[in-house]
């Protein structure tokens, strides 16, 4: 039988009371903190107490009993494979939930299921229903190019050109807005490396002095986790010689090596190296020179880049303005402490900063980055060579505002295409101005006069407005009948074509023929009306004419000035002008001649017999407008993108490519979409089996509380008892007999 | 799971709940929309062929709108046709007052032509009244104008008929050329001319070769022998000597009956017999008479600038040596054409053709479409033009008489009122009225025809009407069943949807209330 100390038992009790407390506190704080995001449930770490060595009158025989409990820590459980599996799910959910914010977008935008132009074309879209729009506008016109039918397809192909400019802009406040969340993103990175950094000290300082610090570990989770979000990481626990055989934790953050190349590296490059961390930014480039031509030499005005002033500079030069690179490169930072110390290592920042390449990223960043750099079809050849490979592939906002440049540019070249065309006779010969034909010089009625024009309209009764060659007859558009006539005329001087009412101008012609006009002037002298002076005009011209052999079955070679179709651009970059080079989604417009009625749309090119049949209602041109509208025609990218990777991005109308355009994002929402369910759900599940690892559960809790509320009171009852057994030892032990 | 937490439950409830929430809400959409999608992205390829349907569905309505319009325009062109009809009477009702057929029956049946100038101005008010029932408009569209339409198709203009400025009676004369093809040229009083100028043509209809023996044979007596012969009891008079049958003069009591030919010539070329071995070449009197008799009715013949008679080979071209001469029907001046007037008369007929050919297509849902070379495929879209000259005729038959109606009816007006009130027409002249009778006859059945041919076109426009109308009715159900929700599914959805989400609530209301702590005293 072993010795007790007086005391042992009391202190064995203090001890069980101790460690329940603690235990009821732990238990406090973790329900306390059940809310707490990022918090990891703590647990007691009991051990059990004994005092060990032989006490002086130990016996052999004697048994050894422990001395209570010891608190030894209060730790946290957490499964890092865990952690793993959810930073680099993170990273999935990231980047397939910020790329279908972004498509969602874009198709609040371009996708016209269930919307519509008025309430009357309920659902049929709207970009969509307007070329329908125009086609029923170009029917009218068809049916009847009139002016007020011109006005028609105008008024329709402006609110087309508007609706073109709405989406346009809706898209490039997009294309800024998510620019501008892509800066904020950076930000976010970057204060979370801040963080983790920041935290990585305060940690490793709590370590040294033993303290295991529990809540900064799990406020740098809760920052590893939100940086996991933003971009796919590797996270790495060493443990860091302090010296005099001391060794803390060190936490390493490097990029999780998402690109797929395997001698790319950067996507290894280290962001958080214990106390020390870097920062990312977006790579910064010379301010290209938009006028600079490099079909010219170099000069002082002919340079690739702009200074701060505006001014052409060398991109060597000091002065250049930098800007935001357009493929928005990011750029990792040397690795710098709170104190902007480097670590001693010289290796660490060697090669830094370190510019990524295209793919080193995954999550939410490479994401926004996606959407705001990605033109599938239209990336140049260059790039997928030179930068990635998959880029034709992948379809962000540069994609749709392409797409809607590209529809809306061929849009335009086929309309003004069409209303540009040449003139051509019945024959489909080329027509050009002056048109050449030998006509009749003059006709004679049935009393025998001579009609040069016709009085009622003062034209030229068989060929109105033909004007007649001064070398080889007469001239008739200048209003004078001039000179000779082949062999049959002798007339000289000039006369002035009858016109009904010049009647004096043509007699003073006869006489400068030397012609008798008495008769005229008698007739005029005696008050004669103009209509009789006319008449007498007339009767003497045809008496001189056919004096002087001029015949009403003579001919002339003429020539005439023809009205022909006089087409014009439709479509131009802007209203003000009627340039259609560089047409977009944005500028198109209708041209400025079409708005102030200069230019119209040519309903036919076809001018009958040198103008001489008038085809008023000809509308072949305007059956070809129509047929271009359902006509499939190529949207080639490169039309677009000197270079471009493809040059068949579709093949259909405007109206299917349009359609085409709200498939594509369709489907990538789609895709995506499911992507970021099967993502997400793992997410939650890998959450959830996280939480069963690290997380509060309030059974479990009130378990606990039970359990330690019962070690508590027993070792009150433990106290208890040890004092009455030395009461009784002390106080009623050897009284018999007193 | 080894160990399932507050939290951990917490957050998958909080999950399953907001998808509950999202199906309940997707669910209200969908019964509230009608519609199975609200965004591409939900079922592409269905909101892809929802559109192509509703795109063809919006091109049938456009469609339907013009072929409405041209249907119209045909219908407005029926009634004027039909006008038309009435006037000319083309069915033969017969009891019609104030039709062409019927005053022309009138005035060929109207011996004494008492009322022919009354006939003669109802012809001329019925034939202006037929051009201004084909210059009528059809909106702002003159519906007889072809492709022309902002302009006024027919104008008269010294009673001739023009169709878009080009006279309807519009032909190229036959003229004469060479066997190489190059005209025959002659002045402007019908003189062969190789270098007239004006050049003129000479226009083949009413002239004829004629052999030189053949015309000499007929019309040209030859000389003979001629002396003073004894006429008692008046002097001696001047004329041919007769002679007997075998060439000897004609004596006291001889029959005689024969003149001398004198001309070589004429002997050698009719291939006469010398009777007297003696150089002596006889011609009948009877024959010789005949000749003098035909001589004052010989044809005109083309001649030289020199007046000599051209010579023509048998094709009439002026060949020298060519054994013919070419008699011309009339005055040659009138037979003859300028250059100019021929090369115009060639350009007026090129336009009949080009305005008869003259086509506007406008699209009524035939699948208008364009081959490779940007030519609209023919049958792919409908021919609205209409020529009045289809229906009133135009250019000449192989007479030279016009061939459309109003010119013919113009040249019964004219041939009427060459004959005064009251006297008999002559014979020939009856007959020549008669056919151009007839020829009005042929044109107005010419008419008739194309008047069917319009009117088929009518109905087939009406046809198409209905067939898109159809169409359109099968375009909207199709995209209908694309796009409209089932009600009762709808429904039955939304309130599954809602009876998941309030199971939900519920549901989290027993999470949050059972723990352990709640059975704690």
């Amino acid at each position: 039988m072993g010795t007790i100390g007086t005391f042992d038992a009391f202190t064995t009790s203090r001890l069980a009371i101790y460690a329940a407390q603690q235990g009821l506190q732990v238990t406090g704080n973790n329900i306390a903190n059940i809310n707490v995001g990022g918090y990891t449930r703590q647990r007691l770490d009991q051990i059990s107490f004994k005092v060990g060595g032989a006490d002086m009158y130990r016996s052999q025989i004697d048994n050894h009993i422990g001395n209570g409990t010891l608190v030894r820590n209060i730790n946290q459980i957490r499964d890092p494979y865990l952690d793993i599996r959810y930073r680099n799910t993170a990273s999935e959910v990231g980047y397939q939930d910020a790329l279908l914010a972004g498509l969602k977008e874009i198709a609040d935008t371009l996708d016209e299921v269930g919307k519509e132009i008025t309430s009357d074309k309920e659902d049929d879209g709207v970009l969509y229903a307007q070329l329908r729009d125009l086609q029923k506008s170009l029917e009218q016109l068809s049916l009847n190019p009139t002016k007020e039918n011109d006005t028609l397809v105008r008024n329709s192909a402006e609110t087309l050109c508007s609706i073109f400019h709405t989406y346009a802009k809706k898209l490039e406040t997009l294309r800024q807005n998510t620019e501008a969340s892509f800066k904020q993103d950076v930000s976010a990175v970057n204060e979370i490396l801040t963080n983790i950094r920041n935290l990585n000290e305060s940690i490793r300082n709590c370590d040294i002095h033993g303290d295991n610090a529990l809540e900064l570990r799990d406020e740098r989770n809760r920052q590893i986790d939100a940086l996991s979000e933003y971009m796919q990481i590797k996270v790495e626990y060493t443990m860091e010689d302090i010296g005099a055989g001391q060794e803390v934790e060190k936490l390493t953050i490097s990029l999780g090596n998402a690109n797929t190349d395997p001698l790319v590296h950067t996507d290894e490059t280290v962001l958080i190296d214990g106390i020390y961390g870097s920062q990312i930014s977006i790579d910064q480039v010379p301010k290209p020179n938009p006028n600079y031509d490099p079909n010219l030499p170099f000069s002082a005005t002919n340079l690739m880049y702009l200074d701060k002033d505006g001014n052409p500079c060398k991109s060597t030069d000091p002065n250049v303005a930098l800007v935001d690179s357009p493929n928005y490169d990011l750029v990792i930072s040397k690795l710098i402490d709170s104190r902007n110390r480097v670590p001693k290592d010289p290796d660490a920042n060697k090669d830094r900063p370190v510019k990524l390449d295209d793919n080193d990223l995954y999550g939410s960043l490479q994401a926004t980055r996606e959407l705001l750099t990605e033109a599938g079809e239209f990336t140049t050849k260059d790039t997928v060579k030179d930068i990635d490979e998959n880029a034709s592939i992948k379809r962000g906002i540069p994609y749709f505002q392409k797409s809607m440049d590209l529809l809306a540019r061929q849009f335009a070249d086929q309309f003004n295409k069409l209303n540009q065309g040449t003139p051509v006779d019945e024959n489909g010969n080329p027509v050009t101005n002056p048109v050449t034909v030998t006509l009749p010089t003059m006709t004679q009625d049935s009393n025998g006069l001579i009609s040069i024009v016709n009085p009622a309209t003062g034209e030229y009764e068989p060929k109105p407005g033909w004007s007649l060659d001064k070398n080889t007859g007469y001239t008739m558009m200048g209003g004078y009948y001039v000179g000779t006539h082949g062999d049959t005329c002798d007339i000289t001087g000039k006369i002035p074509v009858f016109n009904g009412q010049n009647a004096d101008q043509v007699v003073a012609g006869i006489k400068n023929s030397n012609d008798d006009v008495t008769e005229y002037e008698t007739a005029k002298a005696n008050g004669a009306s103009q209509e009789e002076l006319n008449e007498i005009a007339r009767k003497l011209l045809t008496r001189t004419l056919n004096d002087h052999g001029v015949k009403p079955s003579d001919t002339t070679v003429c020539t005439k000035v023809v009205d022909l179709p006089k087409g014009g651009v439709l479509f131009s970059n802007c209203n003000d002008n009627d340039d259609p080079e560089g047409i977009t989604a944005a500028n198109i417009d209708i041209s400025h001649s079409w708005s102030t009625g200069d230019t119209k749309i040519v309903p036919t090119w076809v001018v009958l017999h040198d103008g001489t049949i008038n085809n008023t209602t000809k509308n072949e041109n305007v059956d070809h407008m129509l047929s271009k509208l359902d006509e499939s025609l190529v949207y080639d990218p490169s039309v677009l993108v000197e270079g471009a990777v493809s040059n068949k991005l579709f093949v259909g109308s405007f109206n299917d490519m349009f359609s085409n355009m709200a498939s594509v994002l369709g489907d990538e929402q789609r895709v995506h979409n499911v992507q970021l369910n099967t993502h997400y759900t793992s997410l939650v599940e890998i959450d959830t089996s996280r939480d069963g690892v690290s997380g509060v559960d309030l059974n479990d809790e009130a378990m606990n509380m039970t359990q330690f509320q019962k070690a508590y009171s027993a070792a009150c009852r433990l106290m208890t008892a040890v004092d009455e057994a030395l009461d009784r030892l002390i106080n009623n032990t050897g009284i018999a007999g007193r | 799971m080894i160990r399932a937490t507050t939290g951990g439950v917490l957050r998958s409830y909080r999950k399953n709940l907001m998808n509950s929430f999202i199906n309940q809400n997707k669910a209200r959409d969908t019964v509230l929309t009608q519609r199975t999608f609200n965004s591409y992205a939900e079922d592409p390829a269905a909101a892809a062929k929802a559109f192509r349907l509703r795109k063809s569905r919006m091109a049938v309505e456009n469609q339907y709108d013009v072929c409405s319009e041209t249907f119209h325009k045909f219908q407005g062109a029926y009634q004027c046709l039909q006008n038309v009809d009435e006037v000319l009477d083309t069915e033969n009702k017969g009891n019609q007052l104030n039709t062409i057929k019927s005053t022309t029956l009138k005035m060929l049946n109207d011996p004494t032509g008492d009322a022919r100038t009354q006939l003669k101005t109802a012809l001329d008010q019925m034939s202006e009244a037929i051009v201004q029932t084909l210059n009528q408009k059809y909106g702002d569209t003159f519906i007889f104008a072809g492709a022309d339409g902002h302009n006024v198709p027919f104008e008269i203009k010294d009673n001739k008929l023009y169709y878009r400025g080009v006279p309807v009676d519009a032909a190229v004369p036959d003229v004469l050329k060479d066997a190489g093809g190059a005209f025959v040229k002659l002045n402007q009083e019908g003189q062969y001319d190789p270098a007239a100028s004006p050049e003129c043509y000479l226009k083949t209809k009413n002239i004829e070769p004629i052999s030189i023996s053949s015309y000499e044979d007929t019309y040209v007596p030859p000389a003979v022998e001629e002396d003073y012969i004894p006429n008692p009891p008046f002097a001696d008079q001047w004329g041919p000597v007769e002679y007997n049958a075998d060439g000897t003069p004609k004596g006291e009591g001889d029959a005689g009956g024969y003149y001398k030919i004198t001309d070589p010539n004429r002997y050698a070329s009719a291939n006469l017999s010398d009777v007297d071995g003696a150089g002596t070449y006889l011609i009948s009197v009877e024959k010789y008479k005949g000749m003098e008799s035909n001589a004052q009715n010989k044809p005109q013949l083309l001649q030289n600038t020199d007046l000599t008679l051209t010579e023509v080979n048998k094709d009439g071209v002026p060949t020298p040596g060519g054994g013919f001469y070419l008699t011309i029907d009339g005055k040659p001046e009138d037979q003859v054409i300028t250059q100019g007037r021929y090369e115009i008369a060639i350009e007026d007929t090129a336009k009949l053709q080009t305005l008869i050919k003259e086509k506007q297509f406008v699209d009524i849902g035939l699948g208008m479409q364009e081959n490779d070379r940007n030519q609209l495929i023919e049958s792919s879209a409908y021919n609205a033009a209409l020529h009045g000259i289809t229906f009133l005729g135009y250019g000449e038959d192989e007479d030279g008489d016009p061939k459309n109606i109003y010119s013919l009816v113009q040249r019964l007006k004219e041939m009427a009122a060459s004959v005064p009130d009251g006297s008999d027409w002559s014979t020939p002249f009856y007959e020549e009225f008669r056919g151009v009778v007839q020829k009005l006859e042929t044109a107005s059945s010419e008419f008739k025809t194309e008047f069917t041919n319009m009117a088929a076109g009518t109905t087939k426009l009406q046809t198409n009407l209905k067939l898109l109308e159809d169409q359109h009715y099968n375009l909207q159900e199709q995209y209908a069943e694309l796009e409209d929700v089932n009600a009762a599914d709808a429904i039955t959805s939304f309130i599954w949807a809602q009876y998941c989400y309030n199971a939900a609530l519920k549901v989290g209301n027993n999470i949050l209330s059972e723990t352990l702590m709640d059975y704690l005293n």
